[in-house]
C-alpha cells in the first residue's frame, strides 16, 4: 500500500509537471456550434443566404486567419486558367442555345429542350412533386438560369498542380503510382487512354475537406415524405500529405511521413440521440491496398472500438450511403479489392445548380421541393465505372464530372442487377474569396426503397487543427 | 417512503408525457453564449411469462412494466471544460398494477417491492455528473462518471471500475441502467510520440477516493428481496429453496475511507494498426464474498412457500475483498481471413486477459466439505471474440449479417499456489461453483433491414461448466428518430444437475435457476436530443 501511495503521489507529480511545462500558446479555436452557425441560417425552410451573411465566414474568422486563406481572385482565375486550359464560359452555350439566361419553371419544359442539357434524373426532379404514391424529396419547380461563370481553387492548390503539372504517373493498367504524386490535381488535363482514371483520381487527391471544420444536418424521408431520420455532426478534416495551403506544409508531421498517411477525418455525432457522443476517426493511407484504420469512440459503451475498414457496404444509420458512398465517392483505386473497369462515355454541357449566396433551401411546407436554385451550364465529362466483382453492392457506378472544378456534381448507383438503386446530387457553394467548395445541400435518393436523405453542410478551413485534435486523444476530447 | 415512491412515479410520468408533446426540447441551445446540449429518452416496457404453468419462482402474465426516464444534458463551459450530467428514474409499475394480485402476494413478490419498485437513492437519480478539462494533451475528469474498460460485450472481465446493477436480471435494460457511475478521478495523458510502428499512445490514471461506496446490486436471493429475477436454487433432495438471506457483517468501507481506495492504471495505443492496452487495477471486487455467519446454524429462518416447499434463509457475513490485477487488451482486424465468397470484410479480432492476485472464494455451500472459510485462488481470465461481417444474400439483399462470437475462460489458482481441485467446492462472489476451468461462449447474429429501420438479432449465451444457455431474440424497429419499438424473447435452458456428486452435494447453478422465468418482452422507446 505504501508503493502505491508513492506512485500515485509520483504519477501526479508527473502529471501536473509535464502540464505546467506544457506550452500554453495554441492556435485559437473558432469552431461554431450548432445554434450559432443555424443563427445565420436554418438547415430547412430558410432562404437566408447564408454566405452572404457570413460574408464567405469572414465574420466568424480572425481576421489574421482570413487573411491567410484568402488570395487575389484575378490571380485565381487566371492561373486555373492556364493550368486547365480554358475557361468554361468559353467553352459553354452550345447545346439548346435557346435556353437563354432567366427564371424558368417546370411548365417551361414543354417549351424548351430542358432534356438536352440535364441528365434525366435532374430533369426528373424539375417537376412539381407528385402527391400521392412513393416519391422523394426535393424536387424543384422553378430555377434560375446566370450566366456561367468561372470556377477555380485557392491559389496554393493551382501553384502545386503547376508545379507538378505530369509528375504523377500511372502503371500500365492506369493505377497511379502513389510514390510519384506530390501535391494538387495530378491530371488537370485528363487525356489518353486513362482519362477515365485521370478524372477519378483528380476526385480522390482533391482538396475538399483538407483541413476544415465540418458541419452538417440530415433530414430522411420515406416514401410518402415522413420524416424518419435526423441528425447532426461535426467532424475535423485533415489532408495528412500533399499540404499546401498552410504550415505544416508536404506532410503534418513525421508520423504521417513515416506512416504514409494521406488523411484523416473525425466525426462527431449531437443526433439522433442514439449516436450521439460517437466519434468515428478515420485515417486513410497513400497506399490504397492499405485499410483505413477505423476507430470507433461508441458513447453508449464508453469504449473506442476497432473496427473493421472493409465494412464499406453497409448503409449509414438511417441514410441512403455506404461509407464509400461518403462525399459522394470514397471507394479505393485498386485492382486488389472490387476493381472497376474505367470508361469516358460522354462530354458535353449540362445545367448544374451551384450556389455562390447559399441561398437554396428546401421548403418543407410546400411539398419539400428546393428554392432559390440557381444553375448555370458547365462542361462535364461522364465517367462510368464498371463493377468486376459480382460481390460489390454497386455493379456500375456512373459520375458527371466538372471539367473546371474537376469534381462531380452527380453520381448514379446501379446495383448488380442493373437497377438504378442510390443516386448522389451536390449542389457545390462556392466561396470566391478562398477558391473553396462546400457541399452546400447534398440529396442521397434510394431508388429501390424509395427513401431520400438530404444533408445540409458547411464547411471553412480550421487553423487551429492539429494531430492532437484527430488522434485518439483527439476523440476522447470531442466526447 | 411510499408516499415519496408514488409522488417519484407520478412525477416521471408527467415529465415523461410532457417530454414526448415538447419534442423542441430537442436542440442546441446557448446558455451564456455557450452550448448546452439536451437530450434523453423515456422507455416503457413490459414483461409476460411463457411458463406453462404456475410456479412459486415465475409469475404466470405481467411480470414487469419497467418505465425508464434519463436526461442528460452535456455543455460546454469552454473550449477546454465542459460539464455533463444525466439523470435517470426507473419505476417498475408492475408493483402497484398487482397491488391486490393473490399470486402476487402468495409468491411474495410483492415483498421485493422496497427494492424494486422506484429507484430512488440519490445515486440512481444522478447518474452521472462530472467535469472534464481538456488542456493541451491531457484530459481530466472528476465526478460521478463510468470509466468502461475491455473488449468484449456481456462478459466483464477487464471492466471492473465501475459496479452493475442487475437487480433486474436479464430483462432489456439499457446501458445507461446497467453501470452504476461513481465517484473518481481520471486523468488521462497523451505524449506526441511517433514512430514507424506506435500511432499513437495514452496513459491513463483513474482514483476511486471512495466518497461513497456503492457495490454491484445484485439479484437478490428469495422473491421477497430479489423479485420476478430471484434465483431458483433448490434442494430436490430436501424438497426446500434457498431464500433471501440476512446479510449480517459485510463491511463496507466508509466514505473516504483508505480501506475504499481504488487504483487503475491504463497504457493505450495504437501499435500497427491495433489498439493496444496495458492494465492494471487494485482496489476492491464490487460484489462480497460470504460464509454462514453461525455454521452450526447457517439458516436460522426456515419459511414455508405458498406451494408446500420450505424456503431456508441464510445468515450469511462477509466482506468486500481485495482485487488486483494486471493485464492486457488488443483489437485489430485480421485481413487475411477476409473472404469475397463472404463479402470482402476482414473479421475484427477482441482480445482481453488478466492475472488476478489472491481473489478471494468461500466454500460456504460445500456440503459436506465446508470449513466455512474464505482461501485466495490466483485467477487467469481469457475472453477473445470475433466481430465479422458477412453477406448471405438469400437472407439479405442489401445488407450484410453481423456475427460476433465470444469465448470466456476463467481459470482458477494452480499457478504457483493451490487450486481448487478436491472435494470442496469453491464458490466465488456471486455464489457460483467455480472449477479450476471454466468456460462461457456467446453468440450474437444480427442484421439490418427496411434502410436499416429494422434490426433483427439473435444472442445465445452457453455455460459450459452447468451445460445451461440463455438466448435472446429480438427485433427492433425505428419508426422515426424520436420513436422505436421492441419486440422480443427470453429464454433459459439448463441441465439438472445430480443432488450429489462424489458424495459432495450440489445444487442447480447457472441458467437452470432461471429456466421457469422464459417471457416475451415489449418496449417502446422515446427519443430526444
Amino acid at each position: 500500500m505504501n508503493i502505491v501511495k508513492r506512485f500515485l503521489a509520483g504519477f501526479l507529480l508527473i502529471f501536473f509537471s509535464l502540464l505546467l511545462m506544457t506550452s500554453v500558446g495554441s492556435a485559437q479555436k473558432y469552431e461554431l456550434g450548432f445554434e450559432k452557425l443555424e443563427d445565420y441560417k436554418k438547415p430547412i425552410d430558410d432562404p437566408a443566404p447564408f454566405y452572404k451573411n457570413i460574408e464567405g465566414f469572414k465574420k466568424i474568422m480572425p481576421a489574421d486567419v482570413y487573411k491567410k486563406v484568402t488570395y487575389d481572385v484575378d490571380a485565381m482565375k487566371k492561373a486555373w486558367a492556364e493550368v486547365v486550359g480554358f475557361k468554361a464560359p468559353d467553352v459553354v452555350g452550345k447545346i439548346a442555345p435557346e435556353i437563354k439566361p432567366g427564371k424558368y419553371t417546370y411548365k417551361d419544359k414543354e417549351k424548351f429542350p430542358f432534356d438536352k442539357i440535364m441528365w434525366k434524373h435532374l430533369y426528373d426532379r424539375f417537376n412539381a412533386p407528385a402527391s400521392s404514391g412513393p416519391r422523394h424529396v426535393c424536387n424543384f419547380t422553378e430555377i434560375e438560369i446566370v450566366p456561367t461563370r468561372q470556377y477555380y481553387h485557392s491559389l496554393p492548390v493551382i501553384e502545386a498542380t503547376k508545379k507538378h503539372m505530369d509528375t504523377a504517373t500511372q502503371d500500365t493498367q492506369g493505377y497511379l503510382l502513389q510514390e510519384s504524386y506530390k501535391a494538387g490535381f495530378p491530371f488537370p488535363r485528363p487525356s489518353g487512354p486513362f482519362k477515365a482514371m485521370q478524372i477519378m483520381y483528380n476526385w480522390d487527391k482533391s482538396y475538399n475537406l483538407d483541413g476544415e471544420f465540418y458541419w452538417e444536418h440530415v433530414y430522411g424521408y420515406t416514401k410518402d415524405l415522413r420524416n424518419d431520420y435526423e441528425g447532426m455532426a461535426t467532424a475535423y478534416t485533415m489532408r495528412l500529405q500533399g499540404r499546401v495551403k498552410w504550415e505544416p506544409l508536404n506532410w503534418l508531421d513525421k508520423r504521417a511521413q513515416d506512416q504514409r498517411e494521406s488523411k484523416v477525418f473525425q466525426y462527431m455525432s449531437f443526433a439522433p440521440r442514439d449516436l450521439f457522443g460517437n466519434v468515428i476517426n478515420v485515417t486513410s493511407y497513400m497506399d490504397p491496398n492499405k485499410f483505413d484504420l477505423f476507430l470507433m469512440y461508441i458513447n453508449s459503451l464508453r469504449r473506442i472500438r476497432r473496427l473493421s475498414a472493409s465494412d464499406t457496404q453497409d448503409p449509414a444509420v438511417g441514410q441512403d450511403m455506404i461509407y464509400e458512398d461518403w462525399q459522394g465517392f470514397n471507394q479505393k483505386l485498386t485492382p486488389k479489392r472490387f476493381p472497376y473497369r474505367y470508361d469516358v462515355i460522354g462530354e458535353g454541357e449540362f445545367l448544374v445548380p451551384i450556389t455562390w449566396d447559399g441561398s437554396p433551401y428546401m421548403s418543407t411546407k410546400e411539398g419539400y421541393i428546393l428554392k432559390n436554385l440557381q444553375f448555370e451550364r458547365r462542361p462535364m465529362w461522364v465517367v462510368q465505372m464498371t463493377q468486376m466483382d459480382r460481390n460489390y453492392i454497386y455493379g456500375k457506378r456512373v459520375f458527371y464530372v466538372d471539367k473546371e472544378i474537376l469534381y462531380h456534381v452527380h453520381i448514379e448507383n446501379h446495383d448488380q442487377k442493373g437497377r438504378l438503386y442510390r443516386t448522389y446530387d451536390t449542389l457545390w457553394g462556392f466561396i470566391p474569396e478562398m477558391g473553396t467548395y462546400n457541399q452546400f445541400h447534398t440529396l442521397a435518393l434510394d431508388h429501390v426503397d424509395t427513401h431520400s436523405t438530404a444533408y445540409h453542410s458547411y464547411s471553412y478551413p480550421a487553423l487551429w487543427l492539429n494531430r492532437g485534435d484527430v488522434s485518439m486523444s483527439g476523440m476522447i476530447k470531442m466526447k | 417512503m411510499n408516499k415519496k415512491r408514488l409522488l417519484i412515479s407520478v412525477f416521471a410520468t408527467a415529465i415523461t408525457l410532457g417530454l414526448m408533446v415538447c419534442p423542441t426540447m430537442a436542440k442546441e441551445y446557448l446558455i451564456f453564449d455557450r452550448p448546452l446540449n439536451l437530450l434523453g429518452y423515456a422507455t416503457q416496457g413490459a414483461g409476460f411469462s411463457l411458463s406453462d404453468r404456475d410456479r412459486f419462482d415465475t409469475e404466470k402474465g405481467l411480470q414487469s412494466a419497467l418505465t425508464n426516464l434519463f436526461v442528460e444534458a452535456d455543455y460546454k463551459i469552454s473550449d477546454r471544460l465542459k460539464f455533463y450530467t444525466s439523470e435517470r428514474l426507473s419505476v417498475d409499475w408492475v408493483y402497484p398494477l398487482k397491488h391486490n394480485d393473490s399470486s402476487w402476494h402468495d409468491k411474495e413478490f410483492n415483498r421485493s417491492r422496497k427494492n424494486l419498485n422506484v429507484d430512488d437513492e440519490y445515486w440512481q437519480i444522478l447518474n452521472e455528473a462530472h467535469f472534464t478539462w481538456v488542456p493541451e494533451n491531457f484530459l481530466f475528469r472528476v465526478g460521478k462518471q463510468v470509466v468502461s474498460w475491455g473488449e468484449t460485450d456481456g462478459f466483464r472481465l477487464m471492466d471492473q471500475i465501475n459496479p452493475l446493477d442487475t437487480r433486474r436480471g436479464f430483462a432489456d435494460v439499457e446501458f445507461e441502467n446497467t453501470i452504476i457511475p461513481i465517484w473518481l478521478i481520471r486523468s488521462e495523458y497523451y505524449p506526441r510520440i511517433t514512430t514507424t510502428w506506435l500511432q499513437d499512445l495514452g496513459v491513463e490514471f483513474v482514483f476511486n477516493p471512495n466518497a461513497d461506496f456503492i457495490p454491484n446490486q445484485d439479484i437478490q436471493l428469495g422473491n421477497d428481496q430479489g423479485g420476478i429475477w430471484a434465483p431458483n436454487i433448490r434442494f430436490d433432495d430436501v424438497d426446500a429453496r434457498l431464500g433471501s438471506g440476512a446479510f449480517q457483517n459485510v463491511k463496507e468501507p466508509g466514505s473516504f475511507s483508505r480501506k475504499g481506495h481504488e487504483y487503475a492504471f491504463r497504457v493505450k495505443g495504437v501499435v500497427k494498426d491495433t489498439i493496444v492496452t496495458l492494465n492494471a487495477f487494485y482496489g476492491k471486487e464490487n460484489s462480497p464474498i460470504v460464509k454462514f455467519a453461525d455454521p452450526l446454524n447457517p439458516f436460522p429462518e426456515v419459511t414455508i412457500a405458498s406451494d408446500g416447499k420450505a424456503i431456508i434463509h441464510p445468515g450469511f457475513e462477509g466482506k468486500f475483498p481485495r482485487f488486483r490485477f494486471v493485464g492486457m487488451t488488443a483489437s485489430k482486424d485480421i485481413g487475411f481471413l477476409k473472404s469475397q465468397a463472404l463479402g470482402s470484410v476482414a473479421p475484427v479480432l477482441r482480445l482481453e486477459t488478466f492475472y488476478a492476485f489472491n481473489n478471494t472464494f468461500t466454500d460456504a455451500l460445500s456440503v459436506p466439505f465446508s470449513q466455512n472459510t474464505f482461501k485466495e485462488f490466483d485467477e487467469f481470465r481469457l475472453a477473445f471474440g470475433f466481430d465479422w461481417k458477412v453477406r448471405i444474400r438469400p437472407l439479405n439483399q442489401r445488407a450484410f449479417f453481423f456475427i460476433s462470437p465470444q469465448v470466456f475462460y476463467r481459470r482458477i489458482g494452480g499457478f504457483s499456489g493451490p487450486d481448487p481441485s478436491g472435494p470442496v467446492d469453491w464458490f466465488d462472489t456471486t455464489l457460483t461453483r467455480m472449477g479450476k476451468h471454466n468456460w462461457t461462449t456467446s453468440l450474437f447474429i444480427s442484421t439490418v433491414y427496411l434502410n436499416a429501420k429494422l434490426t433483427p438479432s439473435f444472442f445465445w449465451l452457453h455455460d459450459q461448466e452447468f451445460g445451461s444457455d440463455f438466448f435472446r431474440l429480438q427485433a427492433t424497429y425505428d419508426w422515426s428518430y424520436n420513436w422505436r419499438f421492441t419486440l422480443g424473447a427470453l429464454l433459459f435452458s439448463g441441465k439438472k444437475l445430480p443432488g450429489e456428486e462424489n458424495s459432495t452435494f450440489k445444487s442447480n447453478n447457472s441458467f437452470d435457476l432461471f429456466k421457469h422465468k422464459d417471457q416475451i418482452f415489449f418496449k417502446i422507446t422515446y427519443k430526444w436530443g
